[in-house]
């Protein structure tokens, strides 16, 4: 079958330069958070430097006196609803009744200088009763734990399970019980959250603010105003990096109700510091897994107790806990298993999306299950993953047919050549290596997606095209102009991609869960198809014949010995005033009904990474130096291997950054104690140990030429593999990330 | 966010400088590079509202030799420093240790008497300059005094400076040719870091004997301190493993570490014997780092 469908393309499988790549080098591209609009306000926001309290009173009335200020707001100034979120909207745009976190705004200020609105902040006064910190899932767990919320600190608990648990461990040879944790990370973008907003001539609200998905900040919006979808345009694109910290409402309700009340331009940008304090993280974890296998190390059963710490509100939080839930199994062949799976409220910030979405949390504690099992059965790793992977065609244990799961079998074979130990470079250096295997559906699963993307032909040569997917520096914009430069058969050169913006582009959705080539491709094609159906009839009645003895490539109609270029056609179209633009809905291939107890369980594609890490730990110093990562991915056809290698190098260097040393921390007050690059070290550049990118040659009919997706998939095993080149290494697991030297020695 | 007034005072002689410090005194912040001043006003815990901007004063920028010294001026930036051939030349271990402070951008504009004013007991130039025997001179309007390095911290960000007195210069001892040094930062990643145990050490070898060692260590205690037991237990002893080990052992002993978000106490503990015993080890192997006087003395 795969065979049948990769075929020479033109435009495809190249690792063609990315588009922006010219104004970025240069620093002539805009970004939002650069833009400069005349007469606008400078915003600010007043946070709470309590972190769970009950507010008595916010008094604006010094502030409002100040010399330049223009608008001082509080809950009290929201129009309609008080409330955004992805997913449940029980985030305060201001705080009313109580904080919950450290940094929770209470008020906004806008001013004519910097200096007024700052010195309004200063002037604000609060009055809050401080009460009990939540500080992690097991004190939010306690009997007489403070309640974050009315309802208590469960946001969401589910099970989830199949065949009988109970007696497949008892028939097993092997049983193991572990305890393991993920932290808290930030996304440490390098453009903090920001943008500006204004009311244009037409008195439509314009909101220009670095984000993932365009129509839903719209809808979040105009629930919180109170006015018209109609009334309201967002742009989010370009940003400066996202990783899913940007895909729920940052600064763009904050911005509009600013501009709304004002009704003069306002510019609203966060420190790093308040990104740092304020912006959203991963979610932490704690998941007891207890998992059976047989002798050979066919796996008989999984139990999970799964807890996620959503911070004080939940944001993405029950479908990062579907992820977690369709994670624990693995791509593995388990017939009963047991998921109780939890999402719990802490003081912690907010958690939400962040690349990989409770799928990296889950990852750590399957596969580093799956390695132990191996050790104690005695397995060769690769071979007990060879055991147990489901076979296409087989029913998962969430009731998916799999497909094309023989990528993954590929890619677990080629690892063999690859796992081995490095050399040691010097008399105190140890060296180990392990391995992970990596699976993540495509989209949202179960839930419904209509993405839909248009293309324009304009008569004067070129081919513009248009969909609501973000380039965050993830390349899509280059990816899905090459996706519609090989169906057209027109070169790169011709087509021009308009960024992400709701004044234009048809709701294709956001960038997230590795869907935008997916989704924001498929519909692009159907869209061509669209286009090519329509002015082949034009061309037809150029010809002075019917349509179907017209056909069409590379950019031109065919009528016998006879040709009009698109354009031409095009051109024809728009003299009778017909439009050159064709817009196109993808129905996005899925099961219909979500798995008893989840939102979106499961995904009908998934992508699929092999990753063998191989490290070396200094054994006096604990230090642990990742040297050579390889990283075998089945994402699908490659659009651009370039690009998607530089997504898979990406996703490795932020995992390591997650398993060997970032944490996010709050101290005994619920207060956040890095907060910005000094305190908050990302990995740099001389961190990058040498990584091997390979793509497994695969076929996905249901994407757009053959295409899966890849942000995601490289960052989720790396946990597990660290964890266990470590362990090869110094004889000693970790189950806890990050693996600090301090853990070790 | 605090973005309060700031006075900023910018004499363009040494003198103008210290009779703007006998007038003000404690409410005058002197600024050379910014590196950690500017972060402090930002994060509004300057306590200071007026800056002395020393960026002006001709006379304080300078690295000059006398017979067994090196004299540095204190506005002298890391990178001036990283590119001297009398630093070069005679005091490499603090090449070695300026090279390795933060990024290129922080080299550039940091100076090494800010860095002995902020007085961070993890700041990556104080290590070498103890063991280099320094010693930092003080000056005031109508007087100076010069003050040995280990006696001019009192604690994190506490020093022995008078408000009406500025840094103005550093002096250090040659090294001796033929002499092996080292120094070594241990940071959550492999550059621009804040060190969790940094080490600096000179040894003086007769063949496999141990003529002299000194050793200091960063971020281990509330200031740099010298491990004087060690360095003390080592003279006179042959260079081998087992003398290693208890050097390095000692060593550890000598730290008063705390826990933070960089590291936990025992684990400063255990690093710093670590760190001790691999710089000594690739020594004794060979491999250590050597004092040569290759370079013309023309400053």
């Amino acid at each position: 079958m795969i065979t049948e469908t990769i075929k020479k393309y033109n435009y495809i499988n190249k690792s063609i330069p990315r588009i922006d790549s010219f104004d970025k080098v240069r620093g002539t591209l805009q970004y939002l958070t650069d833009i400069k609009l005349e007469n606008a306000l400078y915003a600010y926001t007043f946070r709470s430097k309590i972190a769970h309290g009950k507010i008595n009173g916010i008094y604006t009335e010094d502030a409002e006196k100040v010399n330049g200020v223009k608008a001082v707001l509080t809950y009290k100034d929201i129009p309609a609803l008080n409330g955004y979120g992805a997913i449940v909207p029980e985030i305060p745009v201001l705080a009313y009744d109580k904080v919950r976190y450290y940094g929770e705004p209470l008020a906004l200020v806008a001013a004519e200088t910097q200096e007024a609105a700052i010195e309004a902040l200063s002037r604000i006064k609060v009055d809050i009763t401080p009460l009990p910190v939540v500080h992690s899932i097991d004190e939010a767990l306690e009997e007489n734990a403070p309640k974050i919320h009315d309802k208590g600190n469960i946001a969401r608990h589910t099970i989830v399970k199949k065949g009988d648990v109970e007696k497949a461990r008892s028939s097993a040879y092997i049983v193991l019980e572990r305890v393991y944790e993920t932290p808290m990370q930030k996304h440490m973008f390098l453009e903090p959250e920001g943008g500006v907003a204004y009311i244009d001539e037409d008195g439509v609200l314009n909101v220009l603010a670095g984000g993932q998905t365009p129509y839903r900040d719209k809808i979040q919006i105009s629930r919180v105003l109170g006015i018209p979808l109609e009334k309201i345009r967002v742009k989010n694109t370009p940003t400066g990096g996202a990783f899913g910290g940007k895909d729920d409402v940052t600064v763009q309700i904050h911005l509009a109700l600013l501009a709304y009340k004002t009704k003069r331009p306002v510019k609203l940008v966060w420190s790093r510091e308040e990104s740092g304090i304020a912006g959203f993280h991963r979610t932490a974890s704690k998941i007891k897994l207890r998992t059976s296998a047989s002798k050979d190390g066919s796996l008989l059963s999984n139990e999970a107790l799964i807890y996620l710490d959503s911070g004080a509100y939940q944001s993405f939080g029950p479908t990062i806990l579907d992820v977690s839930i369709e994670t624990i199994n693995g791509p593995y062949r388990i017939p009963n298993y047991i998921i109780d799976a939890n999402l719990v409220y802490t003081n912690n910030g907010i958690a939400s999306a962040f690349r990989g979405f409770g799928a990296p949390e889950s990852n750590f504690a399957i596969e580093s299950m799956m390695n132990e099992l191996a050790d104690e059965l005695k397995i060769d790793p690769i071979e007990i993953r060879l055991r147990n992977i489901l076979k296409s065609g087989e029913v998962g244990p969430f009731n998916n047919t799999i497909r094309h799961a023989e990528g993954l079998e590929e890619a677990l074979n080629r690892a063999k050549e690859l796992f081995y130990r490095l050399d040691p470079s010097g008399p105190f250096q140890r060296t180990g290596v392990g391995i992970a295997v990596a699976i993540k559906g495509v989209g949202f699963g179960t839930l419904p997606e209509f993405p839909a993307a248009a293309i324009e032909i304009v008569p004067e040569g070129k081919v513009r095209i248009m969909f609501s997917n973000v380039d965050y520096g993830q390349g899509i914009n280059t990816g899905n102009a090459q996706l519609v430069a090989e169906k057209l058969g027109i070169p790169i050169s011709q087509i021009e991609v308009l960024h992400s913006d709701t004044k234009f582009s048809p709701d294709t959705g956001g960038s997230s869960a590795s869907r935008s080539t997916f989704n924001g491709g498929g519909a692009l094609l159907l869209a061509c198809d669209k286009a090519l159906e329509e002015l082949k009839i034009e061309a037809a009645s150029f010809f002075m014949t019917k349509s179907s003895d017209i056909s069409y490539k590379d950019g031109n109609f065919y009528y016998k010995d006879k040709s009009i270029s698109i354009y031409d056609v095009a051109k024809r179209l728009k003299a009778r005033g017909k439009s050159t633009r064709f817009e196109a809905t993808f129905e996005v291939p899925r099961y219909q009904e979500a798995v008893e107890g989840t939102l979106e369980v499961p995904h009908m594609v998934y992508m699929y990474g092999v990753i063998v890490t191989k490290v070396e730990v200094d054994e006096l110093l604990g230090k642990i130096k990742p040297r050579e990562v390889d990283f075998i991915a089945d994402i699908g056809n490659v659009i651009n291997p370039a690009i998607a290698a530089g997504q898979i190098e990406g996703g490795i260097i932020q995992g390591l950054g997650y398993s060997l040393i970032e944490e996010l921390n709050y101290d005994m007050n619920g207060k956040p104690l890095n907060i910005n690059y000094t305190t908050y070290p990302v990995p740099i550049i001389s961190d990058m140990p040498f990584i091997n990118a390979e793509f497994i040659k695969s076929y996905e009919e249901l994407g757009p030429f053959g295409a899966k997706g890849v942000g995601e998939i490289s960052i989720i095993p790396v946990g597990a593999s660290v964890a266990d080149a470590v362990a090869d290494a110094i004889g000693k697991r970790s189950y806890k990330l990050p693996i600090v030297p301090w853990k070790i020695i | 966010m605090a973005y309060e007034r700031i006075e900023v005072y910018s004499p363009h002689s040494l003198a103008e400088a210290l009779e703007l410090l006998s007038q003000k005194q404690e409410a005058l912040r002197p600024i050379a590079g910014g590196t950690d001043v500017m972060v402090m006003i930002k994060d509004g815990v300057l306590k200071e509202k007026e800056l002395l901007n020393l960026s002006y004063v001709p006379e304080l920028n300078y690295i000059k030799e006398t017979e067994n010294k090196l004299l540095i001026g204190a506005t002298t930036k890391y990178r001036e420093i990283r590119r001297s051939p009398l630093v070069n030349a005679y005091t490499p271990i603090l090449i070695e240790a300026v090279r390795q402070i933060g990024s290129p951008q922080i080299q550039n504009l940091g100076t090494i008497g800010g860095n002995l004013g902020t007085a961070s007991p993890a700041g990556d130039s104080i290590p070498p300059l103890f063991v280099l025997n320094s010693t930092v001179k003080l000056q005031k309007l109508g007087g100076s005094r010069e003050v040995q390095i280990d006696k001019f911290f009192l604690g994190p960000r506490k020093t022995v400076r008078q408000p009406d007195e500025l840094i103005t210069e550093i002096s250090l001892e040659k090294m001796e040719p033929g002499s092996y040094y080292f120094f070594e930062k241990l940071g959550l990643r492999s550059a621009n870091a804040i060190s969790i145990v940094s080490a600096a050490g000179i040894i003086g070898l007769e063949k496999t004997t141990i003529k002299y060692l000194r050793l200091s260590l960063g971020a281990v205690a509330p200031t740099v301190i010298r491990a004087t037991e060690a360095e003390e237990e080592a003279t006179g002893k042959e260079l081998n493993e087992n003398l290693i080990h208890v050097v390095a052992k000692l060593a550890s002993e000598a730290t008063k570490p705390i826990t933070d978000i960089r590291g936990t106490a025992e684990y400063r503990k255990k690093a710093t014997y670590g760190i001790i015993y691999e710089a000594l080890y690739k020594i004794m192997k060979g491999f250590g780092k050597k004092v040569e006087y290759g370079v013309e003395n023309t400053g």
